[in-house]
């Protein structure tokens, strides 16, 4: 479920930062920094661990193929909400920077979706409710599976959503979604299946560890969300009128083929969504388009030859500086 | 199944290259962690069929490998593993998207094609410029920029403390897999029946260590932080590499130098 910067527009993927970066101060803020104190290094490893438990691969029984564990839910059941989204942020940043396991562009929508969603939402409203009454062995099992399922259903409507809204994919919201939403509720009744089956074996062994995560009740947060938000709605509406003053009235080159094509700049969809869509691109286009080619026979060649000339060009440079500094090594070293 | 333990050593190997000495690992981390940001917006910012416009961004990345020493093998190879979901991403442009775009001596282009190369160009882009951060910056210096921009320290804590307990629990979770294989007398995955008490075992012997790591860490001192003393100013090679590493993405996203050299391009092949 990572997603790689390629996918995402800059308008989407800065709203994304800015809704996960909100939920990271919200837990920093509501977290009791004298109690977490002994908690740290159990959030630590659990971290590391949901990072090499995510890299075991088990087949998925029907479907002959695999997948692995997300961990988001069983962080929050063995920590706590708040905790364990700072756990996840932590985990989700070294797959971004080191492995290249989503992009760093995109960490805020893989925060949201992977994070926040488990963690922040599935957990206190579903999670936690089932396990009110105490936690037993049938509670646990009925509210891993359920919470995972809910949360990877809902991490992956997430991407399809983000994924739309950047403009990246020609993939229709329907088709887009019939692929994601199966394959994750697959994924999702695994997760939660071996979710309760750690977090039974977890309480058998050390029950202190889910009761204290259950139990842990959050400070009185130093900063009112009812604030945040209202600053969040001011910077938008500064972003979004200010910078769209900026927006060419040229058209792009797709507007132009279109214009050369059916005649008309651009082409109008009767379905709603396709509309809402455009809008919400209308609104986010901050910078200006190209002014196209005035000869659309002529454009892909020249185009080709000049891509392969700036590769080429490029790839001079590399070696070039690679040999002078070689030069360089092998006299300082003469 | 994935070998656990070499996928977690790669990190180390990046590890080992940012303690390089050149140029670029001179820098100030925040000049580095702030070019590579303004690097990958501008590189989305294009409309996902412009690709002509976008090459001149290949200088980024080829430079900085350069200047750096850094491997282009080993970055290369790590952007392949980045690829595969962007082309499955892609892909359907292909199918719903097949108005031509352009054509090439009787071969159509449609737009679904050249918005699936784009895609796979950008994807290239962004993956590498942040591995090149990584492989240039030392981790210290990461984690020392990211307290100095105010970020909680409880978040930059377990973000160090999580990356140094991936190595010892890459170690325990490959034993593990490998005395399951053996007993098991197979070379699949871990059967689902048996998830819940290997992951359990697995993560019941990192908590009683890692709880002794750290209190040895805090008697070691570790946790007491003092951003006026660790604060870096700012050099001249700095602001010059701010200034290129801002000013010419700028430039190649506002001027396409395809189109500007386009006329002379088309003399020389249709001559």
């Amino acid at each position: 479920m990572h997603m790689a910067d390629a996918l995402l527009s800059p308008a989407v993927g800065t709203t994304m930062y800015i809704v996960s970066t909100a939920a990271i101060a919200r837990s920093t803020s509501k977290i009791k920094l004298d109690v977490i104190e002994r908690k740290i290094p159990l959030m630590a490893v659990t971290g590391s661990f949901i990072f090499a438990a995510q890299m075991i691969n088990f087949t998925i029984p029907g479907t002959g193929s695999s997948g692995h564990i997300g961990g988001g839910m069983m962080l929050a059941a063995m920590l706590g909400g708040y905790p364990a989204m700072l756990t996840l942020s932590a985990v989700l940043l070294i797959q971004a920077l080191f492995f290249a396991d989503g992009g760093l562009f995109a960490l805020g929508a893989n925060l949201f979706n992977i994070a926040v969603i488990p963690c922040l939402i599935v957990y206190p409203l579903i999670y936690k409710p089932i396990l009110k009454k105490g936690i037993d062995a049938k509670r646990l099992t009925i509210a891993s599976i359920l919470s995972a399922i809910v949360a990877l259903q809902l991490g992956a409507f997430g991407v399809v959503i983000q994924t739309l809204f950047s403009g990246v994919t020609a993939l229709p919201f329907a088709a887009f979604s019939l692929m994601m939403q199966p394959i994750h509720l697959a994924i999702g009744i695994v997760e939660g299946v071996v979710t309760a089956l750690v977090l039974n074996f977890v309480y058998k062994t050390r029950p202190e560890i889910l009761d204290d995560a259950i139990e842990t009740k959050g400070t009185k947060p130093k900063f009112h969300l009812r604030k945040l938000l209202i600053g969040f709605g001011i910077a938008s509406l500064l972003i979004a009128g200010g910078l769209s003053y900026f927006a060419s009235v040229n058209p792009d080159g797709l507007e132009w083929s279109i214009q050369n094509v059916a005649g008309v700049s651009e082409l109008f969809s009767n379905a709603s969504i396709h509309a809402f869509f455009a809008k919400i691109q209308e609104l986010t286009s901050f910078l200006p388009g190209y002014a196209p080619s005035n000869d659309p026979n002529g454009t892909g060649l020249a185009g080709i030859i000049g891509s392969l000339i700036t590769f080429a060009l490029a790839g001079g440079v590399g070696v070039l500086i690679y040999v002078v500094k070689k030069k360089k090594i092998k006299s300082t070293s003469a | 199944m994935v070998d656990v333990r070499s996928k977690i050593h790669e990190i180390y190997t990046l590890e080992q290259l940012s303690s390089g000495r050149s140029v670029i690992h001179d820098l100030h981390p925040s000049v580095k962690i702030l070019a590579t940001f303004f690097y990958i917006v501008l590189v989305l910012s294009f409309d996902r069929h412009t690709f002509f416009a976008l090459t001149p961004f290949i200088f980024y990345p080829v430079l900085l490998m350069s200047l750096s020493d850094t491997p282009y093998a080993m970055i290369l190879k790590r952007v392949a593993l980045a690829l595969p979901f962007s082309l499955f991403a892609g892909l359907s442009n292909v199918f719903f998207d097949q108005a031509t775009m352009f054509t090439i001596s009787g071969l159509n282009f449609s737009y679904g094609f050249v918005s699936l190369i784009v895609l796979l160009f950008r994807t290239f882009l962004c993956v590498a410029a942040v591995l090149i951060l990584v492989a240039v910056t030392p981790f210290t210096q990461i984690t020392a920029q990211m307290r100095r921009m105010h970020i909680p320290d409880l978040l930059v804590t377990l973000f160090e403390m999580t990356y140094r307990y991936l190595g010892s629990l890459a170690e325990e979770t490959s034993v593990m897999i490998i005395a399951y294989k053996l007993r098991h007398n197979s070379d699949k995955g871990i059967e689902l029946k048996d998830m819940g008490s290997f992951v359990g075992q697995l993560l019941l012997k990192s908590i009683d260590r890692a709880e002794h790591v750290y209190n040895a860490m805090k008697c070691r001192g570790y946790g007491r932080y003092d951003r006026k003393r660790r604060k870096r100013s700012l050099k001249f090679n700095d602001y010059l590499f701010l200034l290129l590493a801002i000013g010419f993405p700028l430039f190649f996203r506002f001027i396409d130098l395809n189109l500007l050299f386009q006329p002379w391009i088309m003399k020389v092949t249709l001559c």
